[in-house]
This record gives structure tokens, sequence and C-alpha cells, in this order.
């Protein structure tokens, strides 16, 4: 049987790669059959992942997504693609009143700058090639936000727009953008956010998800499929993964 | 570093519903009226703001008074 259900062929750079939804992404993607060129500050990290997964990845780039500069030389850098999921991300919850400048920066760098800049250098130095897909990792809090998200729910709304208008501007050489928005995921993330909350609000938390909360798998599936031909006519939307946490709202 | 005391009043003064004088370096600030995660999400900012000390919620959940705050933040500081 021929099915598009596969990443045979296809070369997909992911971001954030050593750690989280990334890491998994990696995995997943290289399960069924893609090159992977994976970006992360940390070269010692990212060279533990490329031990793991040997000749499927075929570039490491240690990079700081936060300095521009970076992300032009990892574009400059990069081989050819098929694919970008763009996972880096930060959670800083903080108050508004609290709020200034270089605390805003701190999180919107990382989580929109970086995504805009990325894509725009990626596209300059010619590496998207035509019939690219690009996945953001965006958030159920985009739209459903939390106290203290003033930074984080905002970057994401930021981000599924973008989204949007890389599906416009580059449908023209079928280069297609999408976002997937999961709620809860057990990650590294999560593991802090568990840390810091007290373990009754945490609990009360995940009770509201008839399907329990995610795992970084459930997310990398739907990121193969929006990778995959599978989904070549679909751009500039949103899958949702909560396990049914938003059902009822 | 502020001493103690003005600490205590700094603190004091983030808070909407606490009247001036009414906290003492020995005070719970968990028994804040109306303290909630909203609250301690304003502790970590505030110290982080002011002293440039950033707490983990490990560190926020080993400290019971103010005192206890002002003690982790020298700590942090002298580091």
């Amino acid at each position: 049987m021929k099915t598009p259900f596969h990443l045979n062929e296809k070369t997909i750079l992911v971001t954030g790669a050593t750690s989280g939804i990334g890491f998994q992404v990696v995995k997943s993607i290289v399960e069924m059959g893609a090159k992977v060129v994976i970006s992360g500050r940390n070269e010692r990290k990212l060279n533990n992942v490329k031990k793991q997964f040997g000749d499927a990845v075929i570039q490491l780039l240690a990079h700081d997504l936060t300095d521009e500069k970076e992300i032009e030389s990892l574009a400059s850098l990069s081989v050819n693609l098929n694919g970008v999921v763009h996972c880096a991300g930060i959670v800083n919850p903080y108050p508004i009143r609290y709020l200034n400048f270089k605390k805003l920066d701190e999180t919107m760098r990382l989580n929109y700058y970086s995504a805009v800049v990325l894509i725009g250098q990626l596209d300059r130095k010619k590496k998207l090639e035509k019939g690219t897909s690009i996945v953001f990792i965006s958030s159920i809090s985009a739209q459903h936000p939390h106290k203290g998200g003033a930074t984080y729910s905002s970057s994401k709304a930021a981000l599924e727009s973008f989204s949007k208008v890389v599906a416009m501007e580059y449908s023209h050489r079928r280069i297609r953008s999408n976002v997937v928005s999961p709620a809860m995921v057990k990650t590294p993330l999560y593991e802090k956010a568990a840390e810091d909350a007290s373990h009754e609000s945490m609990q009360a938390h995940v009770d509201k998800y008839p399907l329990g909360i995610g795992d970084p798998e459930d997310v990398a599936n739907a990121i193969i499929y929006l990778l995959s031909d599978a989904s070549r006519w679909v751009t500039g939307t949103k899958i949702v993964l909560d396990g049914g946490c938003l059902l009822g709202y | 570093m502020i001493d103690e005391n003005e600490f205590v009043r700094l603190l004091e003064n983030e808070f909407e519903d606490v009247e001036e004088g009414s906290l003492k370096p020995d005070s719970s600030y968990r028994e804040i009226p109306n303290f909630s995660s909203m609250y301690a999400l304003i502790i970590i900012a505030f110290i982080d703001n002011e002293f440039d000390v950033l707490l983990t919620g490990e560190d926020l959940r080993s400290t019971e008074t103010i005192a206890d705050l002002y003690a982790i933040i020298q700590k942090k500081l002298n580091k």
C-alpha cells in the first residue's frame, strides 16, 4: 500500500531538540524515516542526541536563538530543508505589575521573535525547499490564559498569528505553516511548574483532563502528520491537543 | 541590603488587604488575607524585581515567615 503517512526523504530542522517536546519530535520523526538537523544552545546535549539517533541526525547547530546574529548563522549553516519544527520556548510566569520591557523581552525573544527571524533567515538563505512544512508549538494558554501568563500566553498568541502570515506569504511555493496547541504535557517545563505550584493546585488542574495530561509523544504524533505529505492541503491552521480538557468551555 | 523591618514594610505594601504595621518578621506570609498561588507569584516577582534574586518554588516551600524570606534573599545575595 502506498501511504503519504511517512517522512522518508525529508530533512527536518528541529529547534529546542535536546529536551521536552523537541527531543520527542526528533525521536518520532527519525522513526518515521526523516533525516534531522538539530538545534539547541548546549553543544554537549546536542551531541548526546546525535549519539542516540546516529546517522539520522545529519547536522548539529549549537546556537542561541535569542540572538539575531546566531539565528542568521544557523540559517547560513543549515542544509536545505523540507520541514521545520520550532520547539524552543520558555515559560516565565510573572504578575503584570512587575513586568517591564526587559522582562517581556526574555520571553518574547525566544517564544516569538526567534520564530519570525528564523523563518525569515531560512527563506533568505534559500534553505526552504518547495513544499516545506513548518510547525510551531503553541499552547492552549494562547486562548485560555492563566494568571501570570502576560508574557507566555501573549507570546503564543503572537506565534499563532505569525504562523498564519507565513501560510499566506509562502503558499505560492506550497510552503505550509501550522501550529500544534497542546494543553499540559509531561515535560521538564511541566516538572518545573509542578514543583513551583502547590500540590493541591496542580492536582485540581490535572483533574480537569478527561484523558489525563499528555505525553510528549502525543504532540509529536500530530507534528508527524503536519510534516508529512498526508497534510498537503492543510495550512494556516491549528491542531489542539488537550486530552479533552477544554470540552465544555 | 535593607534591614529586616524595612523588608517587612516593603512586602506589606505589595498586598491590597494588609494594614500598615500588621505584619512582623515572624508573621507567616501564608496567613496574609486571601493568600493564593497568585500571591506566591507576586512574592517571587517582587523579590526578583527589588533585589534581583530569583526564588524557586522549592525555596518558597522551605519558608514560613517573612524573616525566612529575608534570610533566603540574604543567603542568595551573598553567594
